[in-house]
């Protein structure tokens, strides 16, 4: 049965009940208690049903108290005017009681929307706080409109909007809602003849985008104000997220400006020192040649050409770790064999190695790299020279390749290196404790470093039991090698 | 002998003309392309020095140039990190490379075998390489080592013959595959890898430790005659 049905079918019940019950007691009460039995009825069926069946009721009370109660009974003519007085006031009551409880009904509905909507809103407020990333935003206040709201919604981001798309009229209606920064829609001074309520992200000077909420009734300023709250929480969380973002972006400027100044710093003493010793030596060679002995001479000849040389490392190492570290240098990866960059790297450091202190042991059939091989190259020169400068004795270069890694190890029985010192290492310009006079490209191991990470892989180091350093460069091995040729 | 040496730093220029001509040659200089032209129009000369970061031109379009009308030995000039400019201008043509900074040593090592390759119109083809263990006779396809014969493939043969072809010169990765296998195949550098691999196991005694088969990271290879 439908609602109405029931509702009149009801109505038409308590009158019914009512009758039958003062009948039943006819003998035991008086008049006056049956007009509040029909009463009770009435009161009843103001409070639960709705107003035309309740109006119903309290006539069809009055009748019926009327023909079986009132004498004459079984009459609709009324004796005496106080019958008269009773029947209308019960009337009256009638219609105020269910005035009353429609108005209570209204009123606890609308209380429960209320709260409804100020839970939805806490609750997107503490679900904002985890979103990560513009499109979680989106997403997430899409599910509450579509839990708030019947009819299609629909929220849209700045960039989708301004990229190009289909043009319709639910999208001209978002854009143009961007461009005023205001809500367009039914009961709003702005288009009210849309159907839907169009309301922007943001306000003026930042709008995110803007949100299409359907039904949209001009009269419904509570749903449209649901619907702009909503929409604040959203611009708020996406406002957060742009501004954490352009946080990190101007910290992460201030500490590459930070790690420059430091390596200017730094640099320019690694330079200047070598370059006092070429101006010297040849400024006294200009000056003294034809006083000086001729080892002396070969002395201060020599100095220059060493001294440039490490001039040149120096340079090429600083130019290089600024490159890698700032992102902008460009490996040349191709498919490389370990063991031809091995061979070339064993090549020029044999030349400062004449005791042949460097021990190879590099297996056949290595699978392929891809790595940059100059870079490459570069680092295991540096581990090399490293190893021959600041220990004695032999020098082991080991290559082994297992679990999709390829690791090639230089060991030495230097001073060996500690913990913490380990990882400062690999900063620039810091060296070990204990090293000697001997001095060492201090950006040569943060250079190393650059090159391992920029490849995908790792360079570590540990002590060796039994004294000296082991440094491991661990690259990547792509599972899938390149086809065979033919032989 | 008259070498023409193209480079725009004064110092650098000065040090080359000083030491070319301690060495015998008659050198004229330029500091452009352009300049460098010119002169080769009018004056030819028999061996050229050309630096890679020229202010007017990259030195790649003079190299070709000068390979349509000439086989005058080149040997190019370049600072590190123009490795790609580099390959590019040997490709084109250049005999071999310097990387800034060099010793007067290495440019007059790598000059002499420029020269021995080029140096006359009629200079026969190199079909022979004997080094250290290691004997090379191209007519007769024999490879042995310490006078034991080796059996390599055809690729593997054809690989080495390229080599020993231009015996002291880079070879660089393109030229190889190029000559080797074919122009479809410039870009399979792993094929020279693998092959290299195999014929460093065969010919060396320390494949990781080339004596002969030298690798030159990132252009080429080059077989050593010293």
């Amino acid at each position: 049965m439908t609602e109405p049905r029931r509702d009149w079918a009801a109505a038409f019940a308590l009158v019914a009940a009512a009758s039958l019950i003062g009948r039943l007691l006819d003998s035991e009460i008086s008049q006056t208690s049956q007009a509040m039995i029909y009463l009770a009825a009435v009161v009843l069926a103001s409070y639960k049903l709705d107003r035309l069946p309740a109006i119903a009721c309290a006539l069809a009370s009055v009748t019926a108290f009327n023909f079986f109660f009132i004498p004459p009974r079984f009459t609709l003519a009324v004796e005496h005017h106080e019958h008269l007085i009773a029947l209308a006031v019960m009337l009256g009551v009638a219609l105020v009681v269910n005035q009353l409880a429609a108005g209570l009904r209204n009123e606890s509905q609308a209380a429960r929307l209320s709260e409804r909507r100020a839970r939805q809103l806490q609750r997107l407020s503490k679900d904002l706080i985890e979103a990560g990333s513009e499109a979680e935003v989106r997403e997430l206040g899409l599910r509450e409109f579509e839990s708030a709201f019947a009819g299609p919604c629909l929220i849209a981001l700045r960039d989708e909007l301004d990229a190009a798309a289909p043009r319709d009229s639910t999208r001209d209606g978002l854009r143009c809602c961007v461009s005023e920064a205001a809500v367009l829609g039914p009961g709003t001074s702005r288009w009210p003849g849309l159907d839907a309520w169009f309301v922007p992200l943001g306000d003026k000077g930042h709008v995110f985008g803007a949100a299409c909420v359907r039904p949209a009734l001009a009269a419904d300023v509570d749903a449209r104000e649901h619907a702009q709250a909503l929409c604040s929480l959203l611009a708020h969380a996406l406002w957060r997220l742009k501004l954490s973002a352009d946080m990190a972006a101007a910290r992460s400027e201030v500490e590459r400006h930070q790690a420059q100044r430091t390596l200017l710093a730094a640099v320019s003493h690694d330079l200047r020192t070598p370059l006092a010793a070429i101006v010297g030596a040849a400024s006294s060679l200009q000056a003294q040649r034809d006083r000086l002995a001729e080892p002396e001479q070969r002395r201060l000849l020599a100095s220059i050409e060493n001294e440039a040389a490490y001039l040149s490392i120096v340079t090429e190492n600083t130019l290089q770790l600024v490159r890698l570290a700032g992102g902008s240098l460009q490996l040349r990866r191709d498919w490389e064999s370990m063991e031809e960059i091995i061979g070339s790297v064993l090549a020029r450091v044999r030349q400062r190695d004449p005791t042949r202190r460097i021990k190879s042991r590099v297996p056949r059939e290595l699978p392929l790299v891809k790595v940059d091989p100059v870079l490459i190259a570069q680092l295991l020169t540096n581990l090399l020279d490293n190893a021959l400068k600041y220990s004695e004795g032999a020098v082991d270069l080991t290559v082994q390749a297992d679990a999709g890694e390829l690791c090639a190890t230089v060991k030495d029985r230097g001073a060996g290196v500690d913990g913490e010192d380990a990882q400062r290492l690999f900063e620039p310009f810091v060296r070990g404790e204990r090293s000697s006079g001997e001095r060492g490209a201090g950006l040569g191991l943060a250079v190393c470093r650059a090159i391992a990470i920029a490849h995908g892989g790792r360079l570590t180091v540990r002590r060796r039991s039994g004294g000296g350093s082991s440094f491991c460069l661990a690259l990547p091995v792509e599972a899938e090698q390149p086809e065979q040729a033919k032989a | 002998m008259k070498a023409l040496v193209v480079e725009d730093d004064r110092e650098i220029r000065t040090l080359m003309q000083s030491s070319l001509s301690v060495e015998g040659f008659e050198v004229q200089t330029a500091v452009s392309v352009s300049e460098a032209s010119a002169l080769l129009q009018h004056d030819p000369p028999d061996l050229v020095i050309l630096d890679l970061g020229l202010p007017d031109g990259d030195g790649a379009q003079l190299v070709s140039e000068i390979r349509r009308r000439s086989a005058v030995p080149i040997v190019i000039v370049s600072a590190r990190h123009q490795e790609a400019l580099k390959i590019a201008v040997l490709d084109a043509g250049a005999d071999d490379y310097l990387t800034k900074p060099f010793s007067v040593g290495e440019l007059l090592a790598r000059i002499r075998v420029a020269l021995r390759h080029r140096g006359t119109a009629l200079a026969p083809a190199l079909i022979r390489h004997t080094l250290a263990d290691l004997h090379v006779d191209l007519e007769l396809r024999h490879v042995e080592r310490d006078g034991v014969a080796l059996h390599l493939t055809p690729t593997e043969f054809n690989l080495l013959a390229r080599l020993v072809r231009s015996a002291g010169r880079v070879v660089t990765h393109r030229q190889l595959l190029t000559d080797v296998w074919g122009p479809e195949f410039t870009e399979h550098t792993h094929y020279l890898r693998l092959y290299m691999g195999q014929l460093r196991a065969k010919i060396e005694a320390d494949p990781a430790e080339p004596r002969h088969l030298l690798t030159e990271t990132g252009v080429g290879y080059r077989l050593a005659v010293e």
